[in-house]
């Protein structure tokens, strides 16, 4: 009763040609078919944005998109971010805020602010928090995203 | 690497009271953490679970033939194989006095509320496992349910476990001190009020999660588990399962949030051990989203009944609080709220008090542990009842606090259920909160209306929190299935670090972080060179687990122990080593072990652990190994505190409100790490608000169905709902615990839905709006505004 479709997506820069269940969904294809894992799942509902990853450079859920729609795109995921054994400057103004508590919600946020980032635009406070808005956290309160999310952007803006 | 000397003088880091990078961040941040969904064995099958659409019906018939059936299904369970093979899930946490109304991992002929497993299916997939368990065809007969704890305690409400019950009600606990009926009937005033608080769900971003493996010829269970206490649930898995429990094997590796909701087994768990016993094979369940609002524990659900009696100075003269805790519909291996009574008269001197809680089963999903347990809920309704109290005495609300408060002098102090506030400063934290809020100023200024329409008011909410338990005696006098002890392994490696190995799992609260900073201070070594190993029980020592604000006052202990011994040890073979006689004259420090008055006489601790591990050389006296494990059994509770105070703003003709400032004042002893204690404080804080704002889990009355089982109808804070919150601390070293810690994970979760309640009233004064049940919505403001118009809603 498996309806399979052949795709081929080019994750993180690597091509992979797949055959996949028509029903699967991409967040479920990466973690499971690609065995990325860091890219979560939390609703499958596009609430919580767990599952928050990059599809030709926008932020997009990918418990809402199923995988042959990634057919022919570019993905990237938080297994993109590290560089070798540093971490990237966005993933130490996380960990020099404390932005993370049990870190299941922080591929999301890091993956947003990927995003954010490449537009260069200036955001105040209240407009980061807008921006944030699309990814839940439990643990933290989110002061401390926002402050780590704020410090990167001027940053990466060079101020 | 290199040996780093460090001068003597200088400051290390890494040690109590300094904030380190935290040894968790690193793998979490490249999305290389290990949640119980990121592991598939080869050749795993997956479980799905077929759950009672009513609130209770008596099951007339399963028909899973059709299931069966279906390619890739390899096995089906229904009620009669559990109860062939397993026993009814034990709970670790009872209530003194109550009989069990524990349950099978699949329903025994009725279900008793939506979402209980009657079913479960095993297949190649997720995705068949989820067609087959719709095909399974169960023949429900509805019988009438139990909406809630005031429904449960109708004369005419059905029995909802008539083999065991005659009413509805569990158990009820009262506990009194002097007398408070005649110091009630004697008092000047008297306030009263029914204070309805909210069922909530904890909520953590992963779901649970378990991949059972059985190997029955190698005498291995394997789990891997989303779960806070691995140790205690390898002994469920034991008992539910009718294995030895050395057979099993528990790890919990990374745990995406748990809040108390991850305490002990659940029924899938035992399902899908149950399926892989059967199989032999592994077998994997991811709870979805859907099923963990109906099949993971609730929370708080609770009406107070609370009274203050006072004279006219506002000195309390006593208070009584009946409650009605809602179990749901079956006791859980922790059950409902026990906190409530334990700090009903919080921060405040009492000598008459009457508390009881009355446990009440309803039809609905049963409650457990969340953070906070019951704290919060009780903090509600005395603050509240407070402020009332204040406007009948025409008195500041801060006034009538000071002047109730206990004062440092007169702590230690036995409060009217036994327990012992430690020691503390209440009022310092009331008067910071007061002071930082502007409380005097607004006073001045008046409620309004400002210039933008709306009215404005602070609300006060003080509170003590209990953390940890006083006592193994304390919790065994209370039926309890788990100590009050913590446990550490520590073992020096010959790369020169120590291994750390501990029960306690991995969930945010930044225990592999702070585990590492204790042992760093009292061993010397540098904090970057201790390696923790968490939530594996073939690694690490026997404990109890992260829960109750109890991890560092126990742990602590058992770190401070294990330190010390490996320490002596390590300057022992130090001694030898650098051919000084007494090692006394040395010390540990960074990398190095050297002659504390000589830093330049000292030799690699690399050195020192391979000489002690290998024992080639070691002379006479000195036994090969480099390990200690210790345990510690706290001899008392630790009370945290604090006041948190609301500026709040009120559109007094719509009920819209604002929280323009929040600030918690708080105390948790000696902080082991500032940064760790801030992010503990703001996500409590966080949790306290959506549960006093946003946060309910509401059933249809009249089908008894959860109306908002989803995320997109079940609202927790995003990053824009998070009012401005303003953290102060005091810092008041317990004398009770190592290193004068008190618990810090509950305590932003208690005073947020009393503080705002008691803001809203204030602007609303003139009015005379009260409050008394939550979540604030602007929709319950409107009417209490309605309602003190004289208007009908
Ligand atoms: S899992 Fe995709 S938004 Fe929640
Ligand atoms: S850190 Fe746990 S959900 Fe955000």
């Amino acid at each position: 009763m498996s309806d399979e479709v052949p795709i081929t997506v080019t994750v993180n820069g690597t091509v992979h040609r797949a055959s996949v269940d028509a029903r699967t969904h991409a967040a479920d294809f990466l973690r499971h078919t690609l065995h990325m894992t860091g890219t979560h799942v939390g609703c499958e509902q596009g609430v919580c944005g767990m599952c928050t990853v990059l599809l030709d450079g926008d932020a997009v859920k990918s418990c809402l998109l199923l995988a042959p729609q990634l057919d022919g795109h570019e993905i990237e995921t938080v297994e993109s971010l590290a560089d070798g054994d540093g971490l990237n400057a966005l993933q130490e103004a996380f960990r020099d805020a404390h932005a993370l508590q049990c870190g299941f919600c922080t591929p999301g946020f890091l993956m947003t602010t990927t995003a954010l980032a490449r537009d260069g635009r200036r955001r105040s406070r209240e407009e980061i928090r807008e921006e944030l808005s699309g990814v839940l956290c439990r643990c933290t309160g989110y002061e401390n995203i926002v402050t780590a999310v704020e410090r990167h952007l001027s940053e990466a803006r060079g101020v | 690497m290199s040996d780093v000397v460090e001068s003597p003088s200088a400051p290390r880091s890494g040690v109590i009271g300094d904030s380190p990078a935290r040894k968790e961040d690193d793998r979490l941040l490249r999305g290389e953490g290990r949640f119980a969904d990121d592991v598939t064995p080869a050749n795993a099958l997956h479980m799905a679970v077929v759950r009672s659409p009513f609130p209770r019906a008596r099951i007339e018939a399963i028909d899973i033939s059709a299931a069966l059936e279906m390619d890739g299904v390899h096995d089906v369970l229904v009620g009669t194989d559990v109860a062939a093979r397993s026993e009814p899930i034990n709970v670790l946490r009872p209530t003194p006095g109550a009989p069990y109304v524990t349950y099978y991992a699949l329903a025994q002929g009725r279900v008793e509320y939506e979402g209980q497993p009657v079913a479960s299916v095993a297949a190649t997939s997720r995705h068949i496992a989820e067609d087959a368990a719709e095909l399974i065809e169960v023949d429900y007969d509805p019988v009438e349910h139990v909406p809630d704890v005031i429904a449960a305690m109708e004369p005419d409400a059905p029995v909802l476990h008539p083999d065991v019950l005659d009413s509805n009600l569990l158990v009820s606990n009262p506990q009194s001190v002097g007398d408070s009926a005649s110091a009630i009937a004697a008092a000047d005033t008297v306030v009263s009020g029914r204070f309805f608080v909210n069922r909530v769900s904890g909520l953590p971003m992963e779901t649970r999660g378990i991949v059972a493996e059985w190997r029955p010829g190698g005498r291995e269970l394997s789990v891997r588990l989303s779960t806070q206490t691995p140790h205690l649930v390898r002994s469920q898995l034991a008992h539910c399962l009718r294995l030895d429990e050395s057979w099993i094997h528990v790890v919990a590796a990374d745990v995406g949030g748990a809040f108390g909701l991850k305490l002990g087994v659940y029924p899938e768990d035992l399902l899908a051990c149950l399926h892989a016993m059967a199989l032999r094979r592994p077998v994997k369940w991811i709870e979805d989203r859907l099923e963990f609002f109906r099949a993971t524990t609730h929370a708080r659900e609770a009406v107070h009944d609370f009274r203050i009696a006072a004279d006219r100075e506002g000195r309390i003269a006593a208070m009584e609080d009946v409650y009605a805790t809602d179990l749901g519909a079956y006791y859980g291996s922790f059950g409902s709220a026990q906190l409530s009574s334990v700090t009903y008269s919080g921060p405040y001197r009492l000598d008459h008090g009457t508390v009881e809680r009355r446990v009440t089963m309803t039809s609905k999903t049963p409650v457990g542990a969340y953070r906070g347990y019951g704290q919060p809920e009780v903090n509600f309704a005395r603050e509240v009842l407070l402020d009332r109290l204040a406007r009948r005495l025409e008195m500041s609300p801060v006034e009538l606090r000071r002047r109730n408060m206990l004062t440092p002098e007169e702590l230690p102090w036995r409060n009217t259920t036994g327990a012992v506030y430690d020691s503390g400063d209440y009022a310092e934290c009331l008067l910071a909160a007061v002071d930082r809020i502007g409380y005097d100023e607004l006073r001045r200024t008046g409620h309004g209306p400002r210039a933008d329409g709306r009215y404005v008011g602070v609300g006060l909410s003080s509170f003590v929190e209990r953390t940890g338990y006083a006592s193994s005696r304390f919790l065994a006098g209370r039926g309890s299935k788990f100590g009050a002890h913590e446990s550490v392994t520590v073992r020096a490696n010959r790369s020169g670090g120590i291994d750390l190995y501990t029960g306690v799992s991995t969930f945010g609260q930044g225990s592999e972080t702070a585990f590492a900073q204790v042992l760093s201070h009292v061993l010397g070594i540098a904090y970057d060179r201790v390696h923790v190993h968490a939530g594996d029980t073939s690694a690490t020592p026997l404990n109890t687990g992260a829960f109750a604000s109890r991890t560092m006052i126990a742990a602590a202990g058992a770190l401070e122990k294990a330190a010390a011994d490996l320490r002596a040890k390590t300057l022992k073979v130090g001694a030898w080593l650098l051919e000084v006689d007494d090692p006394d004259e040395l010390e540990i420090a960074g990398t190095v072990v050297r002659v504390a008055s000589d830093p330049a006489r000292s030799v690699a601790l690399r050195d020192v652990h391979e000489e002690a591990i290998l024992g080639l050389r070691l002379p006479e006296g000195i036994e090969p190994g480099l390990e200690a494990t210790a345990y510690h059994e706290p001899t008392h509770a630790a009370f945290a505190y604090g006041t948190a105070a609301a500026l709040v703003s009120v559109d007094a003709e719509t009920g819209d409100f604002d929280v323009e400032r929040f600030v918690m004042v708080h105390d948790s002893g000696t902080p082991v790490n500032p940064q760790l204690i801030d992010g503990q404080i703001r996500g409590g804080l966080a949790q306290g608000l959506g549960a006093a704002l946003r946060e309910e889990l509401r059933y249809d009355p009249e089908t008894g169905q959860l109306l908002n089982g989803t995320m997109l109808d079940y609202f927790v804070p995003t990053a824009c709902d998070m009012p401005p919150i303003e953290l102060v601390h005091t810092e008041v070293a317990s004398p009770v615990t190592p290193f004068g810690v008190r618990g810090v994970g509950e305590t932003g979760t208690i005073p947020a839905g009393a503080a705002i309640a008691n803001g809203i009233c204030d602007a609303l004064s003139g009015l005379g709006v009260e409050i008394s049940r939550l979540p604030l919505t602007p929709e319950l403001v409107w009417r209490e505004i309605q309602r003190a118009r004289g208007v009908p809603a």
